[in-house]
Parts: C-alpha cells; sequence; structure tokens
C-alpha cells in the first residue's frame, strides 16, 4: 500500500468547493427537469449503485463471514464436506491460551511501534532538512527518495536480501573491509530479532519517501511571515520549531503517523520472502500467524479468530484516526 | 554559511542512502554471469552485460507471470476507475437522501484492513468456484482500490467548479453531454493519479496473489519474484536483473504521475 499515499492527503486539500448544489434551473431547462423528476432523483442512486454492492459484496460480506467463521470449527476436513459446526468461543480460547499468540502479538506491536516511530522521526527530519538545502541537493534527494518509493515491494526485499547476503553480500564485505573481521560470513537472518530489524530497514526505507514529501509539503504551506516575525523577535531555531512549525504541521503529522501505523501492523510480504517468519517462529508477525493457521494448517476457524483479534486492534487506531480526521474535516464532508 | 553546508552533505549522504539499493540492482543485474558471486571488492562494476536480461526474460514462468501481472492489474484497475468516478460524481454533485452516510462509508472502506479479511475472501473464492482462477484476483484488487479511487477523484471533482457543468447545461448539454464534455477532460490529471496510485496497489499485491493463485502459470509477478531462488538458485544477477524487470513498468508509472501532479496543481493555481 505504499503507493497509495500521495493522494490520500492531496486530494481533500483540493477539494474546496462546496459540493452537490443543486444545477441552476434556468426558464427552457425547468420543463424538462420537472418531467425528468423521478429520474433525477433516482440518479444519484443509480451512480452509487455499482460501487455500493462492490463494497457490500466484496468488503462488507467479508467482515460479516469472518466474524461467524471465528465461531466455527472449520479445517480441511469440515470445509470438504460443507459441513457447519458452531464451536462458540472455542477458537477464541483456543487462540488466547496460546502462548505464541501473545509473543507473536507483543513482537507486532514492538515491531510496529519501532517502524513507525523511525520512520516518522526520520521522514520529519528529512522534511525540515530539504528546507535549508541548496536546490540541487533537494532535487537529488528528492529523485533518489521517489526511486525507493516506487521499486515493487517484492523487488526492493530481493535486493536488501542480496545485499544482506551470508557469503557475497555487499554490507558485508564492506564492515570486513573497514575492518570489522567478525562480519565475514555473519547472517543477518540467524535470529529473529536480526532478521526484523533487516526487514524494518527495508520498510522504513520504502516509507520514509512518503511522510518526508508529505511533511515536505506541509511545511512550504507554513506562512513565511510567521517565521520572519518569529526571527524579529528573536527567537532561537528550536523556539521557532516549536511555536511556529509544530502547530501548523501537527495535524499532518498525527495523520501520516496513523496511516503508518495501520499500514505496518499488517505487514506480510517482506516478511515472508525474507525468513517466511523463521528462523523457527521468530519473526512471525500476526499477519505472518494468520496466514500460517489459515492457509498453511487450513484451520480456517482459528485462523478467522486471530483475524478478528487483528481487525479490533486496527479498528481501534481507525476510530481514533476518524475521529481526529472528523473533527479537522468536518465541513468537508 | 558552515550550517548550510553540513545540511547539504547531510542531504547527499541521504541522497546515497536512498539510492544504493537501486544502484544495487542495476549494476548486479549488469555484470558478467560468474563475477556477480565473488569474494572481490566490487563496488563499482568494471564490465557491462546484458546477457542476465535475457536469462531473466526466458526464465520458465517470466513471461507468463507478467502477462498474468499486467492482465489482473489493468482490469481491477479500469473498473475501479470507471466505478469509482460514477460514485466520486454522484457523492461530489448531487444532494441525495443518505449522501453523508455513504461519504462515511467510502471513508472506512478505504481503511479496511484486506490482509484480516484473507480467511473469509478465501473461502468466498472457493465458493464462487475462482479459486486458483485469475478472476478471484481481479475482484479482490477491484475491491481493494474502488473505495480509494471513489474517494480521491470525489476530491478531484470537487476542484471542478460546478459553475462550468451548468453554463454548458444552460448552451443545451444535457447532463451526460456537461459531463462526458466539460468534467471529464478537467478531470485528467486527477484520473491518471488516481489510476496509477491504484495501479501500484495491485502491481504490488502479494499475499492473495499467494493465496488465490497456487498453479505456476497463472502466477502473477510479485509470487514468481519471491520464488527467485527456485528460479535462479544463486544466481543474482539474473534474479537482480527480473527485480528490474519488474520495477520498470511501475517507475515509469511514477514518474508520469509526478508530472501530472504538478500540472494539475498548476492547473488549480490559474484557475483560483
Amino acid at each position: 500500500m505504499t503507493a497509495v499515499k500521495t493522494t490520500e492527503t492531496a486530494a481533500p486539500a483540493g477539494g474546496t468547493t462546496p459540493p452537490a448544489l443543486p444545477p441552476a434551473v434556468t426558464g427552457g431547462a425547468r420543463k424538462r427537469r420537472r418531467r425528468g423528476g423521478a429520474f433525477d432523483r433516482a440518479l444519484p442512486y443509480l451512480l452509487l449503485a455499482p460501487a455500493l454492492i462492490a463494497i457490500l459484496w466484496l468488503i462488507g460480506f467479508p467482515v460479516v463471514s469472518v466474524f461467524v467463521t471465528s465461531f466455527r470449527q472449520l479445517n480441511l476436513g469440515e470445509l470438504v464436506r460443507g459441513e457447519i459446526v458452531w464451536t462458540g468461543i472455542d477458537n477464541y480460547v483456543t487462540v488466547l491460551q496460546d502462548e505464541r499468540f501473545w509473543t507473536v502479538t507483543l513482537r507486532t506491536v514492538v515491531f510496529t511501534v519501532s517502524v513507525v516511530g523511525v520512520s516518522v522521526g526520520a521522514g520529519l527530519l528529512i522534511a525540515l532538512l530539504m528546507r535549508v538545502l541548496t536546490p540541487w541537493v533537494r532535487i537529488l534527494l528528492q529523485i533518489t527518495m521517489l526511486c525507493a518509493w516506487a521499486m515493487p515491494i517484492l523487488a526492493s526485499a530481493t535486493v536488501y536480501i542480496w545485499m544482506f547476503d551470508q557469503n557475497y553480500g555487499i554490507l558485508n564485505k564492506t564492515l570486513v573491509k573497514l575492518g570489522f573481521d567478525q562480519f565475514a560470513g555473519h547472517s543477518w537472518f540467524g535470529s529473529g530479532t536480526s532478521t526484523l530489524s533487516v526487514v524494518g530497514l527495508l520498510i522504513v526505507w520504502q516509507a520514509i519517501p512518503f511522510l518526508a514529501f508529505s511533511l515536505y509539503a506541509g511545511l512550504v504551506g507554513v506562512p513565511r511571515d510567521l517565521y520572519e516575525a518569529a526571527g524579529i523577535d528573536g527567537a532561537s531555531g528550536w523556539q521557532t520549531f516549536r511555536a511556529v512549525t509544530w502547530p501548523e504541521i501537527k495535524s499532518l503529522l498525527m495523520m501520516v503517523t496513523f496511516l503508518s501505523t495501520l499500514w505496518d501492523f499488517k505487514v506480510f510480504a517482506q516478511i515472508w520472502v525474507f525468513k517466511e517468519g523463521g528462523p523457527s517462529g521468530e519473526s512471525t508477525t500476526l499477519a505472518v500467524l494468520q496466514y500460517l493457521e489459515g492457509i498453511a494448517k487450513s484451520h480456517f476457524g482459528v485462523a478467522a479468530a486471530i483475524s478478528v483479534l487483528m481487525m479490533l486492534i486496527l479498528g481501534l487506531i481507525t476510530f481514533q484516526y476518524l475521529r481526529r480526521l472528523l473533527q479537522t474535516e468536518e465541513g468537508k464532508i | 554559511m558552515l550550517k548550510k553546508s553540513a545540511a547539504n552533505v547531510a542531504g547527499v549522504l541521504l541522497a546515497l542512502f536512498f539510492l544504493f539499493p537501486t544502484y544495487w540492482m542495476i549494476t548486479s543485474a549488469m555484470k558478467p554471469q560468474g563475477s556477480t558471486i565473488t569474494s572481490d571488492y566490487d563496488l563499482v562494476p568494471l564490465s557491462v552485460t546484458f546477457v542476465n536480461f535475457v536469462t531473466a526474460w526466458t526464465k520458465p514462468g517470466f513471461l507468463s507471470a507478467l502477462g498474468n501481472s499486467l492482465m489482473v492489474t489493468l482490469t481491477a484497475v479500469l473498473a475501479a476507475i470507471v466505478v469509482g468516478i460514477t460514485a466520486a460524481v454522484a457523492m461530489s454533485r448531487f444532494a441525495f437522501r443518505g449522501r453523508k452516510s455513504f461519504v462515511l462509508l467510502m471513508l472506512v472502506a478505504q481503511m479496511a484492513p484486506f490482509e484480516a479479511l484473507l480467511i473469509p475472501m478465501f473461502l468466498m473464492m472457493r465458493d464462487l468456484q475462482l479459486y486458483e482462477h485469475l478472476s478471484s484476483l481481479v475482484l479482490v484488487y477491484f475491491a481493494v482500490t474502488l473505495p480509494f479511487c471513489a474517494w480521491t477523484l470525489r476530491g478531484f471533482v470537487n476542484g471542478i467548479p460546478v459553475e462550468l457543468e451548468e453554463a454548458a447545461m444552460v448552451d443545451g448539454c444535457g447532463r451526460w453531454g456537461a459531463f462526458q464534455k466539460v468534467t471529464l477532460p478537467l478531470l485528467g490529471p486527477g484520473l491518471v493519479a488516481t489510476s496509477v496510485f491504484a495501479f501500484i496497489t495491485a502491481w504490488n499485491e502479494f499475499l492473495f496473489a499467494k493465496v488465490l493463485i497456487r498453479s505456476q502459470d497463472r502466477e502473477t509477478l510479485p509470487v514468481w519474484l519471491s520464488g527467485f531462488q527456485t528460479a535462479f538458485g544463486t544466481d543474482w544477477g539474473g534474479a537482480m536483473a527480473a527485480s528490474v524487470l519488474f520495477t520498470v513498468p511501475a517507475l515509469v508509472f511514477f514518474l508520469i504521475v509526478q508530472r501530472k501532479m504538478v500540472a494539475g496543481v498548476t492547473a488549480g493555481a490559474v484557475k483560483g
């Protein structure tokens, strides 16, 4: 979902025209409009119908279905026979009593918080830095960030695996060259922590461009005279940041932090291609656990319970985010 | 002055950090076979070859995966744009009962955690007998991108003054004529931007492509590339060449949208 990000923030900014003005009714058109009244009233619903049906069918139904499935015993046998076996909350009991679930949940939370923290922090610093750079350095930085952003996840993951390769990876070779001989043949994927650190680095590397670009856009929007006024008042760099920059970009920063949290919490592809959640399950996160239980082991009921728990966590974050968004954008809807 | 040059040095170092993986992907892809896997220190390539690209291109499965990816992605994005644009026009140009709740529904649907819907999606596609068919991926990617497209396009439609459409209708255009002759052309940059971001989302998607398609001849590129070790073994040159080929379409679209986005912004500025 990396790529989806810009327009999401850019588009609402563009939409300032108050929507839904009824078209002007002029003398000539009045007669025709009255005749087509029923059609005109139905028109918006007709236009919405395809989208509404698609969303209810392809998003609404699965959401209901995941809750229903989580109360069923549904393994490969039941699936093939088409049996419906209700087990009440057994799946949840199984999941919540499993020590591994708690380890994985804790790991996912720590991973998400670190990745979001580092990427948002670095994004903000780079956005601030971009403002003071000489134009050609800024353009250079922007182009290179664009390259990182545009690279498909699987391509960048493959490159990272190659760079961190145990024997021939450029990183180990460079470290040895710099005199750190213990890195000769060092395996970066030997433990869960180390694997997740490399995955985290990859995610941060690809997430920073979006964050830096949107925060930079927000910074550029801060009126110049505010800085001049602060300068006249003799404010230091830090004071200017606190008093002028921070209030102006706070809501934007909140928004990108929430979005990053949503995205990073459910990362699957990067973690899977590095080590498939290994070594010995040490880099498994909730998204990977759900896949392993549901698809690899065909325990659909148990996996659905994990999905529901994931959705509850994500739902809490989304709820917070929406509340804030609706507060700031009240007039626009 | 000293502060500024320190900032510039930091900027250049950061640029190197962001560029390096791309640089390493391209140079590894262009190294002669046999000189990728070496203990020599080879940060700067000494000779250049395109053999690896030929290897990757002719690897079994690459071309069919490329075709599958293009087919699935383009179909899904086209459908999402067409359905999204009608919903966007309805949301932004009409006053009707339930409009506000529909707008909210779009906003929420956009944040639907698709990864957490893996199990019900899998079961649903199995019930629909679409499991193992590329059309299941088309449906999923359509659903993933639709709320985003509708929401974003609504923003772009809002940005077009409704007076322009009214003027066209006064001049004798019907609703459809006004939309086709006035709104649609002005929506151009927005349409391009939205469809490119939707394209990249679908182009990148891995989890559903892995779960819903098992047979090799129907794999999409991300899944094919994830098994590169079976395809390439330790032929990193070939794997990197395949990665480059996978990146090119995304990068081209990305560059298009950057220009169009700027064009869209300046167009808005002229309008005032």
